[in-house]
């Protein structure tokens, strides 16, 4: 690498290195491409370093805690939990620090170059990064921006990292609040409020106005989760007018993404935003300079990992001049609550606002052996077809699990299988997955095990 | 049993390709079931099964041609049209796919069935599923890759720019085979039949400031009456207007009955650009119609092109083409006559360039023009005035007026 005015030809430039960016990355090695990788962080992006895998480490360090309260019924004695959030933290961060080596060592592996620092683009095919040993400038054949968003503050809330915190900031916090309250009506608010009612703090939920809980799921399953929340002890306002209401010493604010691209030079490179800032791609992942390519959150799209590790492979394969496109069938939604909701395609009444004549079927977990045996009884799976042909539209599962499950039938859907197959297909007996061959046979009208 | 024969589909066709088979056989068929996809001429067209019943032989394999009064297939027809059929496997209107696909037609294939149609370049949504429900499967995707050119898709994307910095490394000259079928083959053949002809091309630059103008004032107009409004329909009015002056250029030479045929009527051809192609379809009596009817008119036969849906009037009998290789960015182009015409125009990109007038430079849009001569019959001097007028219309466009009958 020169400093200076020299700079530096390389095939593809990745603007990123979080689940879209370092997997775009190592598609684009693997079609013998050389690549550069640019990220201010350490490669995993927010979804690893703060995100997705922070909060499903303390969910489950946290549901541990709340699951001793059954333990006297199955026979177990148990004392009163210590909850020590320094050690809990030193766990959770021990998991990040060796997943993210294990991305470290994939980049290596491929010949990925990693630069630590901030890149802008000065050019159509042209870029600077201020790094750790100055700027460096590249010339790129193709680039990926996989930049991501940041959480969106309230206006005349600014985050303070004291009181106002972002979902990031809650999930590092080593000193148990006494009181937190939460703003947001999002899978991240929900499972926010989640951990720390199970860890023990006072927990108010507070839903933004107009905005139900987990509006992208079945009224039906978030009934559950909602009712499992009181239960605990988490208090939900709902339509919360303004902020000031709530007296919490802390509050977290889930208020949705926007996305980092203000100090990207993107007019230097010929890249069109919408309003808000989101690049505008097409299914190619193409952004309006056809040598530089968007995936993830930065294209504006849900906030998914899942969905930008697909657009980094699509992105990879159409800058390699591969045929590529992004069209999901089937986008699996999972709330890792308690009980958690998986959910894919159409929810009935999305199915019918959609246009289709749908039929559906229904099986709740009470009725599931594996599921009483699991202690988890709360939940049922929801599948919704097209009556005429019996093609699966969608499925919900809530339950213990449920983002495991959902893969079969996120499968299902993206084969375009029908009630038939689901309902022909053998599943383990006893396994909380024989609620979709029960929901599909209820759809037929010959389920066996309900009425 | 049925004998079905290729019918005699008028204007003059003969023959028409097989495409592919929407039924196999012992399959049930309702009547009017869509049973095959014939191209015609330029047209595909899909044709019903006239009776109920079951198919027993198929006769005419996909891919062949298939003359007037062969048999195509073999229906054993049964007494009363039998129940409910299957859905016949074309593509038919749907509700809205899943999740973020978003609005449109779903298919229902297996991801690494959308992988290989990805990468064979075929649409699935044209693709007959012979799967349960209809779906798709493998060998769905190759019999259909097949039958078709494997570069047609119907909704082409923008491919990614080629051309990485580095060079390809040795040993990866892939040659891959596919046959000369269906539209591509029809286009192969015309145009080695207008190679035989001598053309000669004459160039020539219009200053289309005014025109520019006047189509930018008259858009809004236009699209309030729901048409929109692009140059196509000032090229088609000038190119007329220059037509009815030099009726040589709206003629066609007979050399086996050593005679020039003088058409004294004007139906106007549009290169227009298909997935798989390159489609004409003709505006009959271009000179009757106004610029709005005549936008109106480039906008409908344009996107019954892209849909294949041009009907054989539609797509025959025209007597001059006009090419825009500028609306697909091109500056200029030697535009190939579509014979039995004897001239054809191209207009290529208007574009800002410095240019002397009065002695001085200026920026004006220019609008290259190309004009095509079959030399057997018309000569380059006469080329070259037909083209003079036809700049001056293009470059004084209210010159038009005078000239409305």
């Amino acid at each position: 690498m020169v400093v200076g005015d020299l700079a530096t030809a390389v095939d593809v430039a990745v603007l990123g290195a979080g689940p879209g960016g370092y997997v775009a990355a190592i598609r684009a090695a693997q079609l013998g491409k050389e690549v550069v990788l640019i990220d201010p962080h350490p490669p995993g992006g927010t979804c690893l370093h703060q995100g997705c895998i922070p909060a499903k480490a303390l969910l489950t360090a946290a549901g541990h805690a709340a699951a001793l309260a059954d333990m006297p019924a199955m026979g177990i004695a148990v004392g009163e939990p210590f909850i020590d959030l320094p050690r809990m933290q030193q766990w959770k961060n021990g998991l990040v620090t060796r997943l993210a080596g294990g991305v470290q060592q994939l980049l290596a592996h491929h010949r990925i170059e990693v630069i630590t620092g901030r890149a802008w683009f000065t050019g159509p095919q042209e870029l600077q990064v201020e790094g750790e040993h100055g700027i460096n400038r590249f010339l790129f054949d193709r680039a990926v921006i996989a930049v991501g968003g940041s959480p969106a503050p309230l206006p005349g809330l600014p985050f303070d990292n004291q009181r106002v915190l972002t979902p990031a900031q809650a999930l590092v916090l080593t000193h148990l609040p006494g009181h937190i309250a939460i703003f947001g009506a999002d899978t991240v608010a929900a499972e926010l409020a989640t951990i720390f009612i199970k860890l023990g703090a006072a927990v108010t939920l507070a839903l933004p106005a107009d905005q139900p809980l987990l509006a992208q799921f079945a009224p039906s399953a978030v009934r559950l989760v909602q009712a499992r929340l009181k239960k605990l002890g988490v208090t939900i306002k709902k339509d919360m007018p303004n902020l000031a209401a709530l007296d919490a010493p802390i509050v977290v604010i889930s208020a949705g993404i926007t996305p980092n691209t203000g100090n990207l030079g993107l007019n230097a490179a010929g890249v069109q935003t919408d309003k808000v800032g989101f690049v505008r791609v097409t299914p190619q992942m193409q952004t309006t300079n056809p040598a530089i390519y968007a995936v993830g959150d930065v294209t504006g799209g849900p906030p998914l990992a899942g969905l930008a590790i697909k657009q980094g492979k699509v992105a990879a394969l159409a800058l390699a001049n591969q045929p590529a496109r992004f069209e999901p069938q089937a986008v699996p939604w999972v709330a890792w609550t308690d009980p958690q909701i998986a959910a894919v395609g159409f929810t009935p009444a999305q199915a019918q606002a959609a246009g289709y004549q749908g039929v559906s079927g229904r099986f709740p977990l009470g009725a599931n052996g594996r599921a009483l045996t699991l202690n988890a009884a709360d939940g049922f799976a929801l599948v919704v077809a097209e009556k005429e042909s019996g093609v699966l539209l969608g499925v919900t599962i809530v339950g213990r699990q449920a983002e495991a499950l959902i893969g079969e039938v996120a499968l299902a859907l993206e084969m375009g299988a029908t009630l038939t197959d689901l309902a022909e297909t053998i599943h383990p007996h006893p396994s909380v997955s024989e609620s979709f061959m029960e929901a599909a046979e209820a759809a037929l009208g010959i389920a066996v095990h309900i009425k | 049993m049925v004998e079905f024969k290729l019918p005699d589909v008028g204007e003059g066709i003969h023959e028409a390709e097989v495409l592919q088979w929407l039924v196999s056989p012992g399959q049930t068929v309702a009547r009017d079931q869509p049973m095959v996809e014939l191209q015609t001429d330029k047209a595909v067209v899909e044709i019903p099964s006239p009776v109920a019943g079951v198919v027993a032989e198929i006769r005419a394999k996909a891919g062949t041609m298939a003359r007037v009064g062969d048999v195509l297939i073999v229906i054993r027809e049964t007494g009363q049209s039998p129940p409910a059929v299957e859905e016949p496997p074309t593509a038919q209107p749907r509700p809205p796919a899943l999740g973020i696909s978003g609005p449109g037609q779903r298919v229902l294939a297996a991801p690494a069935v959308r992988k290989l149609a990805l990468e064979l370049g075929i649409d699935l949504a044209q693709v007959p599923g012979s799967g349960p429900a209809g779906r798709v499967l493998p060998n769905d995707v190759r019999h259909f890759a097949n039958q078709k050119p494997a570069e047609s898709s119907p909704t082409p994307e923008p491919r990614p720019p080629a051309a990485p910095l580095r060079a390809m490394p040795p040993g990866q000259e892939v040659v891959d085979e596919e046959p000369l079928r269906g539209l591509r083959r029809r286009i192969a053949q015309r145009m080695e039949q207008a190679w035989q002809i001598p053309h000669v091309t004459v160039f020539d630059e219009a200053d289309a400031a005014h025109l520019v103008d006047m189509r930018r004032r008259l858009a809004p107009e236009a699209e309030r009456q729901g048409v929109k409004l692009t140059y196509m329909p000032f090229f088609i009015k000038a190119a007329v207007q220059t037509l009815k002056e030099f009726p040589y250029f709206n003629a066609s030479l007979d050399m086996a009955g050593q005679k020039i045929l003088l058409r004294r009527y004007y139906h106007l051809g549009l290169a227009v650009a298909v997935p798989d192609g390159l489609m004409v379809p003709v505006i009959r009596h271009a000179n009757r119609l106004n610029l709005l009817q005549l936008a109106a008119e480039v906008a409908r036969l344009a996107e019954l092109a892209r849909q294949r849906k041009l009907s054989q009037p539609e797509l025959s009998g025209s007597t001059f083409t006009i090419t825009n290789f500028g609306s697909f960015g091109a500056a200029q182009g030697t535009p190939i006559i579509n014979p039995p015409e004897v001239a054809i125009l191209g207009c290529g990109r208007i574009e800002d360039k410095p240019v002397a007038v009065a002695g001085q430079v200026q920026v004006r849009p220019m609008l290259p023009l190309a004009l095509s001569i079959d030399h057997r019959l018309l000569d380059g001097a006469a080329a070259a005035q037909f083209l003079t007028r036809l700049n001056q219309r293009l470059s004084d466009p209210a010159r038009l007026l005078l000239e409305l009958p």
